[in-house]
């Protein structure tokens, strides 16, 4: 997977881009927003991770003409602003994702994965994740090579958690974009909704944070881990 | 009496406004003493009564002229006498303020108006005599008529005795004293009236915040109250560019400091996948703390600037208070799962929306503070409760943790900045309860420190519900949207 990553400062451009490489990315790394214009004219990336204050423009000005041009690459904007007003400035230009500096390594790693399986996901390949398969055209599930029937409810459900894998999405979240009746209902239609998904694809994948939403960690022994 | 002490204490404040009519009333009375005074010096210094030839000529003719009908001519006398009574007295026959005269025909006292003076013998003709008579001096003047010799005294009491009656009638005090009421009203409403600019400036004055620092509103054109508008203005404008300087130094600082932090922390985590050696990974363990420590405190010192900043007049709206936890719990979701905590929320069900009316940025640093403290604080393990619930007109949230607590003499005092209770193990700036504090206090709401039931820190936030319906149903329709 090849990445274009914008940033201005030295060691954060620099020990981002070996960080990335570690994990068998293939990172371009440019400091300027006019270089990083040309490199996305010549090359063919994956992703863009933008830094939103550059030497010679603001970053959001990439993003926008990425979205004018209307290219669908994913953008991970990084950003030592950290106001509601600029993460939602951000997004709002089409921004994939806002992350804060500064931020840990898992993080950032983390977030990459989750843009690039999106990404793929776009081009009908299979989102994996511990032996559980997605495939974003058919929409099936598979688990451990076994297929397994969902209702629409359900593949909704368990597609919004996959895509935003380690991040909680809240039950407001949840009720509003996989429950036909909207956040309304006030029942516990979502409840019942996870615990017929977990009887299907077995109870280690969807994690319950109480009364805020529902999480599927990348890694399963993460959890007290320090 | 005890009632009254307040009232009169009121009543004797000092006042502009007080001074303003007492001077004026001085000034009055000051007036009135100087008139009466003169007006008193003047009738002691030409006695015009006795000197009015008409007066004596009148009395001279009507005795001539009806000598021949002495019943019709004491008639006559004794309606000149009441008229000059009336006139010049009070109108009372014993009066000590009446001018008294006699008349003397062939050597024969005809008309005497009033006991009190003794016809005397020996006068002098066309002459102002004084004559005394029980202590009381008089004043005569007596004229003879050249061609009847009819005679006429007529006398007025002195100034001594103008005065003992002007004592004991308040003949010219009264009027004064009853007056002065009736001049005191006036006097004190355009008192108030003239004042009204100055009262309304010291409205607007006491009216405002101790936070606020905009210039006042209050337009004075008047000479007096100008320069001091003026001056107030200007200083408040002085401190608040301080105070704005103070604050962008600060956040400037810290936001200059994220960069080289975040590269920092990135190189060090890149450089500890790099290796497999325990030691080297617990140095560097180290330095990432360190780098964590220095983070938070740079990140904490922005949000109290920011809601400082905001308290200067940051924009507030309605927001749903349970989506918004909910939102911030999820973000923080990724640093309990990294401490092995877990976190839970619960919502009471409430017949009313859970509207406030709240700045998002100052609300949800409010939020993130508190758990990010109750995760810190949490043994692995540990749960970490937050509440919300709706309790009269107030929205309450708590949040609770299981970890150490804090003793019951230092509820106070965490609230100061960079106070940090003693035997810490944790790191931490002393920044976030201050800035829960901030936020919490620019809602109107309030904040409380409990013991929890699972022996850790109750934190408990009280605000209010947002009541305006308009804004309320604007909020639930955007919601929805």
């Amino acid at each position: 997977m090849k990445l274009l990553l914008v940033e201005d400062d030295l060691d954060m451009g620099n020990g981002v881009r070996i960080a990335l490489a570690d994990q068998h990315l293939d990172v371009v790394w440019v400091r300027r927003l006019n270089d990083a214009m040309q490199a996305l004219d010549n090359g063919l990336f994956d992703m863009v991770i933008l830094d939103l204050g550059l030497p010679d423009g603001p970053g959001l000005d990439l993003l926008l003409n990425q979205r004018r041009k209307r290219l669908h690459l994913p953008v991970l904007i990084l950003s030592a602003r950290d106001g509601l007003q600029d993460r939602l400035q951000g997004l709002d230009a089409g921004a994939d994702d806002y992350l804060v500096k500064p931020f840990a390594l898992e993080e950032l790693l983390s977030r990459v994965r989750a843009l690039a399986r999106r990404s793929y996901g776009f081009d009908g390949e299979i989102l994996e994740l511990r032996g559980l398969a997605m495939h974003e055209s058919t929409r099936r599930i598979s688990v451990d090579g076994r297929n397994v029937e969902l209702s629409r409810c359900e593949y909704d459900l368990l597609a919004l958690l996959i895509k935003r894998v380690d991040r909680v999405v809240t039950r407001r979240m949840l009720e509003e974009q996989v429950l036909p009746g909207g956040a309304e209902n006030g029942s516990n239609a979502l409840e019942v909704h996870v615990s017929n998904l977990r009887r299907k694809i077995g109870p280690g994948f969807i994690r319950t944070v109480r009364g805020i939403g529902y999480v599927v960690d990348a890694k399963l022994n993460e959890v007290g881990g320090h | 009496m005890r009632s009254l002490m307040p009232v009169l204490k009121r009543w004797f404040r000092p006042s502009l406004g007080g001074r303003l009519l007492l001077t004026q009333l001085m000034m009055l009375v000051m007036l009135w003493t100087m008139l009466v005074t003169a007006s008193f010096y003047a009738a002691y210094n030409d006695d015009y009564l006795l000197a009015t030839d008409p007066v004596l000529d009148l009395i001279l003719s009507v005795s001539d002229n009806l000598a021949d009908a002495p019943v019709r001519q004491k008639q006559s006398l004794a309606a000149i006498d009441r008229k000059l009574r009336l006139e010049y007295g009070d109108g009372a026959d014993e009066s000590r303020f009446a001018p008294i005269f006699f008349v003397r025909q062939n050597g024969e006292l005809i008309y005497q108006s009033s006991p009190q003076l003794p016809p005397g013998r020996d006068r002098q003709l066309e002459v102002i005599e004084k004559v005394n008579v029980d202590g009381a001096t008089w004043r005569m003047r007596t004229r003879r008529s050249e061609q009847t010799g009819t005679e006429v005294s007529f006398a007025i009491p002195t100034l001594t005795g103008v005065l003992i009656t002007f004592n004991s009638r308040g003949y010219y005090l009264l009027p004064l004293l009853i007056s002065l009421p009736f001049l005191a009203f006036p006097a004190w409403w355009s008192i108030r009236l003239a004042l009204r600019p100055w009262r309304r400036l010291s409205d607007e004055i006491s009216m405002r915040g101790s936070d606020d620092l905009s210039p006042l509103g209050f337009k004075a054109s008047h000479s007096e109250l100008k320069p001091f508008v003026t001056s107030i203005n200007t200083l408040l404008a002085r401190v608040h560019n301080s105070a704005l300087r103070e604050r962008s130094l600060i956040a400037d600082a810290a936001h200059e400091l994220r960069t080289p932090l975040a590269a920092m922390r990135v190189n060090v985590e890149a450089l500890r996948q790099q290796t497999a050696d325990p030691r080297q990974r617990q140095l560097m363990d180290s330095l990432l703390r360190s780098n964590h420590r220095a983070t938070r405190m740079v990140q904490q010192l922005l949000q109290l600037m920011r809601s400082e900043a905001a308290a200067d007049g940051g924009g507030t709206q309605v927001m749903r208070i349970d989506s918004m936890v909910q939102d911030r719990l999820a973000e923080q979701d990724t640093l309990a799962a990294a401490r092995s905590v877990e976190l839970e929320l619960e919502i009471e069900a409430s017949a009313t929306p859970m509207l406030i009316h709240a700045e998002p940025e100052g609300m949800a640093s409010l939020v993130d503070n508190l758990v990010d403290n109750a995760i810190k604080y949490s043994p692995p393990g540990g749960i970490v409760t937050v509440q919300v619930q709706v309790v009269q007109a107030q929205v309450v949230l708590s949040v609770s943790d299981a970890g150490p607590g804090i003793a019951p003499e230092m509820r106070e005092r965490v609230f100061n900045r960079f106070f940090r209770a003693p035997d810490q193990v944790q790191s931490g700036s002393g920044l976030g309860l201050s800035i829960v504090q901030n936020v919490v206090t620019r809602h109107g709401g309030t904040i409380s420190l409990h013991a929890s039931a699972r022996g850790g820190l109750l934190c408990r936030v009280t605000l209010n519900l947002a009541t305006q319906p308009a804004a309320v149903s604007a909020a639930l329709a955007s919601g929805r949207a």
